[in-house]
């Protein structure tokens, strides 16, 4: 590998309003009721902003974020504004940082989803990303109609054959093909359109996308998957992977596994990049700042202990069980594999509670410390090649993204780590990936259109 | 305070008129500039306008690539609710209205799209009903045609009553936020949707908390018998598209009649018929501004549009600025607008003129400030119109007109606001906040 372009720290912030510690939103110090709130989101973009963060990421889970009210109800995940809106409002107030949504395949059309990204990466000049999840929650399946979730290898067929209509449909237009013509009255240049008339096992879409190519030729790809099928899907698609390694060997395992599955998916292992999830709390000292991660995890009530580890590993009811008794025995399910295997594993070799292994997740990755201590674990993530950057998640706002921005983000400057300036306008500028070329033109699409008259009037049709 | 107009602008950048881009003073690719919008919508907000509102299609129509390639809000504009969430975050009075279709649409993406626009914009979202009919959308969604009217009405109507029924998820008070108790929703406060209908099976809730204005304004233009039922019973601004005072009158009685019958208020029902115009500080600069843009369309997107017109009778094979053949048999029954083509015959126009005619189908009112004030107060007084559904043949010229010189001529006249009512675009329609269905009385 060519040694010309040294690694460099990407840093994404996953926003939610009422925090990232699942009871982050009860801190005598958060805003309570920051979820709604676009002016709070607002101030929020641009504080990363100025920390020189390269995105925003807004998770997303079409449906409210858990079945049992007593649990969800002492939660901020039963309201969240949908992501694209969030984002188009926020690409206004900001100029450099990337905004990122997550959107699934399963419960969406192709031809909506390259739409709405081609035009946020318009609106915002070039800083779109699209989170593909392929959703893990069944309480999806009965918003869209379905009785069931997909099962786990249809629902990452159907995602990839989504992905390549969506990259199909970015591409109608070549760079450049809208050549806006008024003398000569052409606004594009017909030999430039590729209509792709794609007709597959999951779907039919004719085309053409009707909006020019996006600014990044395509926005950046995120994804998460961790399962054998997953990891293959990111290696195909996949150029910022969330993974959810706890401990440093974890990490860099999978850092090695995204880099040479990638590779050997005929990729350059250099234009994927792994973000672990991270969850910084700092504070004037390392007891502090415990002390804070303590005073968070005494507001996780019971009921959403118990709900946590139930949701997380599957399909399972822990009433009865004791919160500080052993995690039973859990039987197989449709639910997200890699996930529950992870949990499971880590309360065997930690031998934890129920309720221990609720609050570590309550929080995510959470790494409590002085600003010094937070550095040197992203300085030590990074060059032990278990991270190309980190998914930040705040557990609790705004008071963790300002000390981080102020405090952590000086001192990975000062090491070199991170640069001063945002490198260049677009997301994948900033990121140091490439611009994707326009996709190879299949023969089979190269149909010409017919003259077809429009059937009805066009005006209500143009309404 | 006497009853007053309400005026949208209906925005297709970089203009109605099918050449507007190619115009001397556009920027061609208007449809897809931010910067661009957001000096019309910025324009529009001082000017007062009650909205803006941006159309939509799902897919481009079938045509030829010698017309499409000549044409470009249907090959080259922002999704709108997509672009409706930037101008959320950039304006603080102007409504915002999108048009979403309900055919190729899930009722739960679109009524948390437009409940996270109403909170982004503090209630000032609005949602155009539209139940697509063109056949280039529905190849995008896997059908070779487009559903037949019945079916898409149908659809529709159980569409709505799902959206309406998420956005009732939450009760107004059910997000206490109480730190102190760890509660952060009332449970009893939320209500699932639980839906199994006959096209849309949706349990919900919606996970976002109801609407600022309880429910998004709801906008409707079909005019089939089918979809002056829909908006008799749902539709609180209809756009229509009447260009004769008679008939105009006759559509607003008819509907708000049928609204009436099903228990509504008849005030809460706004007609605002569609109304193109070019303004000039004469008439006869008004028509020459008219005079430059049709000259501007090509005659190939004109020829295509008059054989749409004329149900499918081709004209391109016959000399552009030659007399008009005789229209076959066969076109004639088919063709809503014969007696239009007959009429140019008799007229003697070429098939260029005839051409200019057909496509400059918004019936554009060219004049003077006072002249198309007068068209408005007409309209207004008459009992035609609540108030209009402004068009705007190429931007942003026409809209700075019509800002300019015809807003401060209806002022004058006392008909419309020199500020807005409220902060919601419900206020500034005059239209109540709808209870939730769930809350007690």
């Amino acid at each position: 590998m060519a040694a010309a372009e040294p690694r460099r720290l990407s840093l994404g912030a996953l926003v939610h309003g009422s925090g990232g510690h699942i009871a982050g939103w009860r801190h005598p110090l958060a805003r309570p009721d920051g979820q709604l709130d676009f002016a709070f989101h607002a101030e929020l973009a641009r504080t990363l902003e100025r920390g020189r963060f390269d995105a925003i990421f807004v998770a997303d889970v079409v449906a409210i974020w858990g079945g049992q009210l007593d649990s969800l109800s002492r939660t901020g995940r039963a309201e969240h504004f949908e992501p694209l809106t969030l984002l188009s409002g926020l690409s206004l107030v900001t100029e450099h940082i990337g905004l990122v949504a997550t959107a699934t395949t399963t419960y969406n059309h192709p031809f909506h989803i390259a739409r709405k990204f081609a035009s946020l990466d318009h609106l915002s000049h070039g800083r779109a990303g699209w989170n593909i999840v392929t959703s893990v929650v069944p309480l999806e399946a009965a918003n869209f109609g379905r009785a069931e979730h997909l099962e786990h290898e249809l629902r990452y067929a159907r995602a990839a054959e989504f992905v390549e209509v969506v990259r199909e449909l970015w591409d109608s237009f070549d760079d450049g093909a809208n050549v806006r013509d008024k003398a000569e009255a052409r606004y594009y240049d017909p030999a430039r359109l590729r209509t792709p008339h794609h007709r597959g096992e999951h779907f039919t879409v004719r085309g053409p996308l009707n909006i020019s190519r996006p600014p990044q030729g395509h926005p950046v790809l995120f994804q998460a998957g961790a399962s054998p099928t997953g990891r293959d899907f990111a290696a195909r698609y996949g150029e910022v992977l969330f993974t959810t390694a706890y401990t440093l060997d974890a990490a860099r395992a999978d850092y090695a596994h995204a880099k040479a599955a990638a590779a050997g998916r005929g990729r350059d292992p250099r234009h994927v990049l792994v973000w672990p999830g991270l969850s910084p709390l700092v504070a004037s000292t390392e007891a502090e700042a415990r002390a804070r991660v303590a005073e968070l995890d005494a507001l996780v009530h019971d009921d959403v202990a118990r709900r946590l580890v139930q949701d997380n590993i599957g399909d399972l009811d822990l009433t009865g069980y004791p919160l500080d008794g052993p995690v039973p025995d859990i039987p197989p399910s449709n639910r997200s594999k890699s996930r529950r295997d992870l949990l499971l594993e880590l309360a065997r070799r930690d031998e934890l509670t129920i309720r221990q292994l609720a609050l570590r997740m309550s929080g995510g990755a959470i790494v409590a410390g002085t600003p010094e201590q937070v550095a040197d674990h992203i300085e030590t993530w990074f060059r032990a090649e278990a991270a190309d950057g980190f998914n930040i998640s705040f557990p609790y706002l705004p008071g963790p993204a300002e000390d981080f921005v102020d405090q952590v983000v000086p001192i990975l400057q000062r090491r070199g780590l991170l640069p001063t300036e945002y490198a260049g306008g677009t997301l994948r500028e900033n990121l140091g990936l490439p611009r994707p070329a326009a996709l190879p033109r299949r023969p089979d699409a190269e149909v010409r259109n017919p003259v077809v008259p429009r059937r009805k009037p066009s005006t209500e049709s143009a309404r | 305070m006497s009853r007053q107009l309400h005026l949208n602008a209906f925005l297709k950048p970089p203009g109605e008129y099918l050449a507007a881009w190619r115009h001397p003073d556009t920027t061609a690719a208007a449809g897809v500039d931010l910067a661009a919008v957001l000096g019309f919508v910025r324009t529009a907000e001082r000017a007062r306008f009650d909205a803006v509102f941006l159309a939509d299609l799902v897919g481009v129509p079938l045509e030829s690539q010698d017309v499409l390639s000549r044409v470009s809000v249907v090959n080259d504009s922002l999704e709108p609710t997509t672009l409706l969430g930037a101008l959320a975050a950039a304006t603080t009075r102007i409504g915002l209205i999108a048009t979403a279709s309900t055919t190729y649409n899930e009722p739960y993406h679109l009524a948390r799209t437009f409940a996270s626009l109403d909170h982004i914009s503090g209630g000032r979202a609005g949602w155009n009903v539209v139940t697509s009919l063109n056949d280039g959308e529905a190849l995008n969604f896997g059908l070779d045609a487009h559903l037949d009217h019945a079916t898409r009405y149908a659809r529709a109507e159980e569409f709505f009553d799902v959206v309406a029924g998420l956005w009732d998820s939450f009760e107004d008070d059910a997000f206490v936020h109480d730190q102190e108790s760890g509660i952060y929703f009332d449970e009893t406060k939320l209500h699932a949707l639980d839906h199994h209908g006959r096209h849309l099976s949706v349990a919900g809730p919606l996970n976002i908390a109801r609407p600022p204005q309880g429910r998004p304004v709801i906008v409707q233009a079909g005019a089939s018998e089918a979809g002056k039922a829909f908006a008799a019973r749902v539709a609180e601004v209809i756009f229509s598209g009447q260009r004769d005072l008679a008939k105009a009158r006759e559509f607003s009685a008819e509907i708000k009649q049928r609204a009436k019958d099903l228990g509504r208020d008849p005030d809460h029902i706004k007609v605002l018929p569609a109304l193109s115009t070019i303004v000039g500080r004469t008439e006869a600069e008004a028509r020459e501004k008219h005079e430059r843009l049709r000259e501007l369309l090509p005659p190939q997107v004109a020829l295509a549009d008059v054989a749409y017109w004329l149900g499918g009778f081709d004209l391109s094979r016959y000399p552009l600025d030659g007399p008009l053949p005789e229209l076959p048999e066969s076109n004639q029954s088919k063709a809503g607008q014969a007696h239009i083509y007959e009429a140019a015959r008799r007229d003697n126009l070429t098939i260029r003129q005839l051409a200019q005619r057909v496509t400059d189908n918004a019936g554009t009112v060219v004049g003077t400030p006072a002249q198309i004030a007068d068209h408005i107060e007409t309209w207004f007084r008459e009992g035609a119109a609540d108030g209009f559904n402004v068009i705007f043949p190429y931007l942003p010229g026409t809209l700075d007109d019509f800002a300019d010189l015809v807003i401060p001529e209806l002022r004058r006249r006392g008909i419309f606001r020199t500020e807005y009512e409220g902060t919601t675009l419900r206020e500034h329609l005059g239209l109540p906040r709808p209870a939730n269905r769930w809350a007690a009385t």
